[in-house]
């Protein structure tokens, strides 16, 4: 794994209140070019949040954020973006979709990219039909699809593997790793510390909106990981 | 990218849409119509005091069902989260304003066809060729009406009292558009002569050139987090 | 505000022709003046906040609709009862002034229904500030609008055509002062009030935030 220089994204001390309520607190992150990152956490830890802040959805209330990209439209022409929600319209078809975000990211010869993305999703045969009338392994992959019309070099998922059977997991977790090879960056949180372990060389855990637990690649011991969450959780939870 | 095609492209993804599903649209015209329908009721038809308020009623049937395709439009970027789709592209927010609002001032003015029309009928004008003044004041007022409405109905679309809000929000705001609109409207089907159509046309002119403005500036701080 | 009160009630000689009612007219104009400038207060908290995304402008902007609203209510209520002696109607339908006033008092009561139904944090701020530019540019466009239709509607309106006395100046004068100074103490008390409960809000914070659970976030 190369180390480059300068680190693709820079967190530092990024907060995010609702309100009253720390979804995210004093995080401190750096991710490099490559690098393949989980984020697990138990339900309300702030991964979502977290993600959203990257994903620039979010402003946080107080912290920097620092892309390796220049100025704010070339990051979001730069990222993708996975969540529960499928971001496609119901009405439209498979293929309509795509094309209004090819077109939206002004992507060049938008038809055939669509085109393109549909084939290689296998959702050829369904991309006249209604996304609303899309299975949820058909609407993932779509989604999925959606995300990667633009070749992002970095790509946040949160949760992509909600509601999926093991054919639909199993294609997610295959597209995810022939990006990897392309040396595409992977920003992954899931409840699923197996997929999540797999696909990933670094680990981070979350709780009550503070980061709880680092480690990387080889320091990593797969096989007792699941015993080390429910510790690094705990310790959380006490202080 | 050329920001004439940005803004066709999100309206065009709109109205695909509302073809599609054709709900809204029908919903909208019906209520319109009823509007119609029940001043009709109240007032006596035959009477000429009727007919001197036939336009503000008109008015009242045009504006005011547009506050169903206002809550619909950002209704529909809520259902499956396309709202942070639009926000996570590098399309400009002030275009994504003006898609929304193209859509719906197009919307509205096809609602609006209809409800000439059926008003006509109803009040017993006849057609000529002053009702292409009236046309004129229509895509005016639409447009105001859209400009505001597309800046608060995106505002509220995360609010659950958002059927009940909007109007509360948007009407008051609205209101300088019914003086020269009605007052337009009254000139052409009624009065011997047109004195005053310029200045409503030019103060509904203004209103759209201030809320146009206003609303692709503000419209990023509604949107975005 | 002592002062004001003399001089409207002892100072200036009863006005020959309506009598004792006729010195409401010293707080209705203070008021009115008022309410507007309130509302200038919410423009500039809606923009300071917009710019600067720090609380107090918002602080401002919401005092200066709880207190310009009663302003509002005071003049459309005091209104009625100097009009109708004057001119034999409780409202004067297209008098600018009169519908301008109405408007803004819509426009704070929406402000206030937005306000309500947004949970504490910014976007609450946030969406607030926006109305409360948009409102702004309302209310010159609804007086225009009204004036132009006056030229083309005129109204007549009997009017007993009062004259002010040299003292009734004056007292108007001060009057409006007095309500003026009265304004803006009332917004900052308001502002310090809301001030002290943020900063209540900031302490509770600090002490545990460990309790709360963040669902789907």
């Amino acid at each position: 794994m190369s180390e480059p220089s300068v680190p693709l994204l820079r967190l530092s001390k990024i907060t995010k209140r609702f309100g009253v309520i720390r979804a995210v607190w004093n995080v401190d992150l750096e991710v490099n070019q490559g690098d393949s990152l989980a984020i697990f956490g138990p339900n309300g830890a702030g991964k979502t949040t977290l993600l959203r802040v990257i994903a620039s959805l979010t402003q946080p209330t107080s912290g920097d954020i620092e892309f390796a990209f220049e100025g704010e439209h070339q990051s979001r022409s730069r990222v993708g973006y996975v969540s529960h929600l499928s971001l496609l319209y119901n009405e439209l078809t498979g293929f309509e979709n795509l094309l209004f975000y090819a077109r939206l990211y002004d992507i060049k010869e938008a038809h055939d990219r669509a085109a393109e993305m549909l084939a290689k999703m296998g959702l050829k045969e369904a991309s006249n039909q209604r996304s609303g009338e899309y299975s949820r392994g058909m609407k993932q992959r779509l989604t999925l699809a959606r995300a990667l019309l633009h070749e992002p070099q970095v790509l946040l998922l949160d949760e992509p593997y909600t509601g999926l059977d093991q054919h639909g997991s199993r294609l997610f977790t295959e597209v995810l790793r022939g990006l990897k090879q392309e040396g595409r960056t992977i920003l992954l949180v899931t409840h699923n510390l197996g997929e999540g372990l797999e696909l990933c060389d670094r680990v981070i855990i979350q709780n009550r909106g503070e980061l709880v637990f680092q480690a990387v690649g080889e320091h990593l011991d797969k096989s007792g990981f699941e015993k080390l969450y429910f510790e690094a959780v705990e310790k959380g939870d006490r202080s | 990218m050329n920001p004439v095609a940005l803004t066709w492209i999100l309206a065009g993804k709109d109205l695909k849409i509302e073809y599609r599903s054709r709900q809204a649209f029908l919903t909208t015209v019906f209520f319109a119509l009823l509007i119609l329908v029940i001043f009709n009721f109240a007032f006596d038809p035959g009477s000429p005091a009727t007919r001197e308020a036939a336009p503000g009623i008109l008015w009242v049937a045009l504006l005011f069902p547009g506050i169903i395709r206002l809550n619909r439009s950002f209704q529909l970027e809520m259902e499956e989260g396309t709202l942070y789709g639009l926000i996570l592209s590098p399309a400009d927010r002030g275009f994504l304003y003006l898609g929304k609002l193209l859509a719906n001032w197009l919307f509205l003015m096809a609602v609006d066809l209809v409800v000439l029309l059926a008003f006509m009928i109803f009040y017993n004008f006849s057609f000529s060729i002053q009702f292409l003044w009236i046309a004129v004041l229509i895509v005016l007022s639409a447009l105001g009406f859209s400009a505001v409405g597309t800046l608060l109905g995106a505002m509220v679309s995360t609010i659950r009292t958002r059927e009940v809000l909007l109007p509360i929000l948007l009407f008051p705001i609205i209101l300088p558009i019914i003086l020269p609109a009605v007052n337009g409207t009254q000139e052409i089907l009624l009065a011997q002569e047109i004195q005053s159509l310029n200045r409503s046309v030019e103060l509904l002119i203004a209103f759209d050139v201030i809320y146009l403005a206003a609303g692709f500036v503000l419209f990023d701080y509604v949107v975005a987090d | 505000m002592v002062v004001a009160l003399y001089g409207a009630f002892l100072y200036a000689p009863t006005e020959r022709e309506m009598g004792e009612v006729q010195r409401i007219f010293y707080f209705h104009v203070g008021a009115a003046w008022n309410c507007f400038l309130a509302f200038f207060g919410v423009f500039l908290g809606g923009v300071g906040y917009l710019i600067t995304r720090k609380r107090i402008w918002d602080h401002l902007a919401a005092s200066c609709v709880e207190v310009g609203v009663v302003f509002t209510t005071i003049v459309l209520t005091t209104g009625p009862i100097w009009a109708r002696p004057i001119w034999n109607t409780w409202w004067p339908w297209g008098d600018p002034r009169v519908m301008t006033t109405m408007v803004l008092w819509l426009i704070y009561v929406a402000y206030l229904m937005l306000r309500s139904s947004l949970p504490e944090g910014e976007t609450k701020y946030k969406y607030c500030a926006v109305f409360g530019i948009i409102g702004f540019l309302d209310v010159p466009i609804v007086w225009f609008s009204i004036r132009w239709w006056r030229t083309i509607h005129p109204v007549v309106i009997t009017s007993s055509g009062a004259e002010l006395e040299l003292e009734m100046i004056h007292a108007l004068i001060v009057s409006v002062i007095a309500m003026t100074v009265l304004l803006v103490t009332l917004v900052m008390l308001r502002m310090a009030m809301s001030l002290n409960f943020s900063v209540a809000e900031e302490m509770t914070l600090n002490v545990r935030h460990s309790d709360r659970r963040v669902e789907g976030v």
